[in-house]
């Protein structure tokens, strides 16, 4: 068929495959940046100090408004004005991906903290544990098994959300699948199909086991 | 510093974006709650062979960027001789994506009604229709409504991507004044007032519409 | 035939026979027994024997494999061998009306005003003017002392609120057998006597009941006849509930009703 061997093509699916490897440093970058600033404001999210949870808040209901991609552009355009910062499309990528993962996962933080029910802190000081000793060997196994399901889709789609980094200019899978459709754009011009449905399947690809992990973290952890 | 003539200057150019954005939006989320509807229907009915289809439309669409599946229709699709315009891509990967979204808040929805009301229903004597309308539908749609409406402005966040394809949203304005003008300042800020016009209504409506229908509380 | 005469049983159950799918075990194992009109059956018996089968199986919420039920004579429901996957019986709505259920809990429905749960089933299955139901219902509600909350919704109300209310809404339709399955089981204890006494007042005025609980001291007082259940098998029938609880036939009900004493301290211990 016409247009399919555009794949076949020498180099075209290792060029693809190389702008998938930028696609998914980026994603593990930003979800491994998260996982600190997330415990971090999902922590400070339970304080009781109420100029920081108001500060939080702002922060919290600001980024989840706003869509990713008008982040992305304040962070490329204004950013690199207002603080003089010379960030690169990546950098701002990575930063706004840490920035909204963060707000997310912080906010999840929060949740599993808050769903571990009073009595179980409470044992564990009468038990004797230590703050310390309580946290760590009582609270936080508990909140883990709560938080990691939605923390995983929380990854799926962070890893989605990398596709926007085309539009500010990454040469990421969809940049190489364009430069690829256009320089083959009178050789194979059903090329386009063919890259842009090779380029959906790599998404799927790399998704849908994130998505079935967090459903079987789901399930197992259910109830109990 | 910034610029307060030009943003009254170009003003109308985000009220036509936002109109852009909302229209898109508008026949986009109908069409993703009508897949939905459909969806979640064939999963409760148990109908063979759909059902799978329909676990496999799921699957793709929630695994995808929408980004990919609106180049897929816009640039791919025209290859095969389907040639549509850039709203009508925008509204069916609108459509296609939160269909998907839609189904798993409508399913959460009708799961968490307790089996002890369908069977105090029944022995009620109720018919399987006045036990569907009276008293599983009522509470399915309390239950699904913060799922919608999280879904409601999940997709008019990810509409923002259209933009992509040269429709002339919020988002295609700010790129655009930015682009022509170097006024970033000013367009940014136009962009992040006219996504808060949009999305702080709606989502303080959604927070009514919970209350309402939230049998516990109001 | 004397089906359908004056004489017969409320509810009688013959040669009953369950199973659920994917078991290989039958949770009710050919149990037989009548309650005659107006007079309480209570039903005891550890967890999993079954009793909580039996009344679902005879409000027709669970597909019967052989035996049959019976209302006032004219036979309801035959197990048919092979049903175990079947879903609730297909009986009429009408026939559904004739015999009364209490759940555990959630039975309530939460988009209804207490009011609004009474009425629906009489206005909606059988027809009844809306008027004439409303009347009647307030009158049931005097009964169990609610008449102030009949606009209220069920999460204004506590537990022992809402079982009284789910009484009403079952007696509405005058039912030929009322069913209770543990309906104080997930009530506070302050809150288990108001049900308990309602359900007296019932038993006083003639209403046919089945009952399921683990309340002795009050299947003392309420039941005309006992039955102890286990594995899905009738271990004891009585229809003397004091000699029952004091002197029973059987080894197994002499342990089962020991479960519910309180050793004292010091004594039988090794």
């Amino acid at each position: 068929m016409s247009g399919a061997d555009i794949l076949l093509q020498p180099g075209v699916l290792p060029r693809l495959l190389q702008g998938l490897w930028v696609t998914v440093w980026i994603a593990a970058v930003s979800v491994g940046a998260c996982i600190p600033v997330g415990l971090l404001v999902g922590w400070l999210m339970t304080l009781r100090n109420p100029v920081v949870r108001f500060l939080m808040r702002i922060y919290l209901d600001f980024i989840r408004i706003m869509p990713q991609l008008a982040l992305l552009f304040l962070a490329y355009y204004g950013f690199a004005r207002w603080f003089d910062w010379n960030l690169d499309a990546t950098g701002a990528c990575v930063l706004v991906f840490i920035l909204w993962g963060g707000a997310e996962l912080g906010d999840l933080v929060r949740g599993a903290l808050q769903s571990i029910p009073e009595i179980q802190s409470e044992s564990a000081y009468v038990l004797g544990l230590s703050d310390w000793q309580s946290f760590v060997h009582v609270i936080l196994p508990q909140a883990l098994r709560r938080l990691l399901p939605a923390s995983v889709n929380l990854a799926t789609r962070i890893v989605k959300t990398t596709s926007l980094a085309v539009l500010l200019g990454v040469v990421e899978v969809i940049k190489v699948g364009q430069q690829i459709i256009d320089a083959n754009r009178f050789q194979y011009p059903n090329g386009t199909l063919w890259i842009y449905g090779v380029i959906f399947f790599m998404y799927f690809i790399v998704c849908w086991p994130l998505s079935i992990v967090a459903r079987r973290l789901e399930k197992r952890w259910a109830n109990d | 510093m910034f610029d307060w003539s030009f943003v009254q200057r170009y003003a109308p150019f985000f009220v036509n974006g936002a109109l852009m954005t909302l229209f898109i939006c508008a026949i986009g989320i109908a069409l993703s709650l009508v897949v939905g509807l459909i969806c979640a229907g064939i999963e409760l009915a148990r109908i063979p062979v759909a059902r799978q289809l329909v676990r496999v439309y799921i699957e793709i669409s929630r695994n995808t960027p929408l980004l990919v599946q609106l180049y897929f229709l816009f640039f791919g699709l025209p290859k095969l001789g389907v040639v549509w315009s850039a709203e009508t891509c925008a509204i069916v990967g609108l459509g296609f994506l939160g269909g998907s979204y839609m189904a798993e808040a409508m399913r959460a929805g009708l799961e968490a009604v307790p089996e002890v009301q369908r069977e105090t229903a029944y022995v009620l004597g109720l018919s399987p229709w006045q036990s569907i309308v009276r008293v599983v539908l009522p509470q399915a749609v309390s239950s699904a409504i913060p799922g919608v409406v999280a879904n409601v402005i999940f997709l008019i966040k990810e509409s923002s991507v259209v933009s992509a394809i040269a429709l002339a949203d919020v988002m295609y304005m700010a790129k655009d004044l930015i682009g022509m003008y170097y006024n970033t300042y000013e367009s940014l800020f136009m962009l992040v007032i006219s996504y808060l016009v949009i999305l702080l209504p709606i989502s303080l409506f959604g927070l009514w519409l919970e209350r309402r229908f939230d049998y516990e509380r109001r | 035939m004397t089906e359908q005469n004056g004489d017969a049983a409320a509810l009688s159950v013959r040669h009953l026979a369950k199973q659920y799918a994917n078991a290989n075990k039958r949770v009710l194992d050919d149990v037989s027994f009548e309650v005659p009109k107006g007079r309480v059956l209570v039903v005891v018996g550890p967890s999993g024997s079954g009793k909580s089968t039996l009344l679902r199986a005879i409000a027709g919420l669970e597909p019967i494999q052989g035996g049959d039920i019976a209302l006032g004579g004219e036979v309801i429901e035959t197990g048919r061998p092979g049903s175990e996957k079947a879903g609730r019986s297909a009986r009429s709505s009408e026939l559904r009306t004739r015999i009364g259920m209490v759940f555990q809990s959630y039975d309530l429905f939460p988009n209804k005003t207490v009011l609004g749960n009474i009425m629906m089933a009489p206005v909606l299955v059988l027809g009844r003017d809306k008027a004439e139901v409303e009347r009647e219902a307030i009158e049931l509600l005097k009964r169990v002392g609610l008449a102030d909350r009949k606009d209220a919704w069920p999460h204004e109300l506590s537990g022992g609120q809402r079982q009284r209310i789910a009484i009403c809404r079952a007696l509405i339709l005058h039912p030929e057998v009322l069913l209770f399955d543990e309906i104080t089981a997930a009530l506070d204890p302050e809150m288990v006597r108001e049900v308990l006494d309602v359900m007296i007042g019932l038993a006083r005025a003639g209403q046919t009941m089945v009952i399921v609980t683990h309340e002795m001291r009050f299947a003392r007082a309420i039941a005309d006849e006992v039955m102890l259940l286990e594995d899905g098998r009738i271990i004891e029938r009585c229809d003397d509930p004091e000699r029952f609880f004091t002197q029973p036939e059987t080894e197994r009900a002499r342990q089962f009703l020991r479960t519910f004493e309180f050793e004292r301290a010091g004594h039988d211990k090794p």
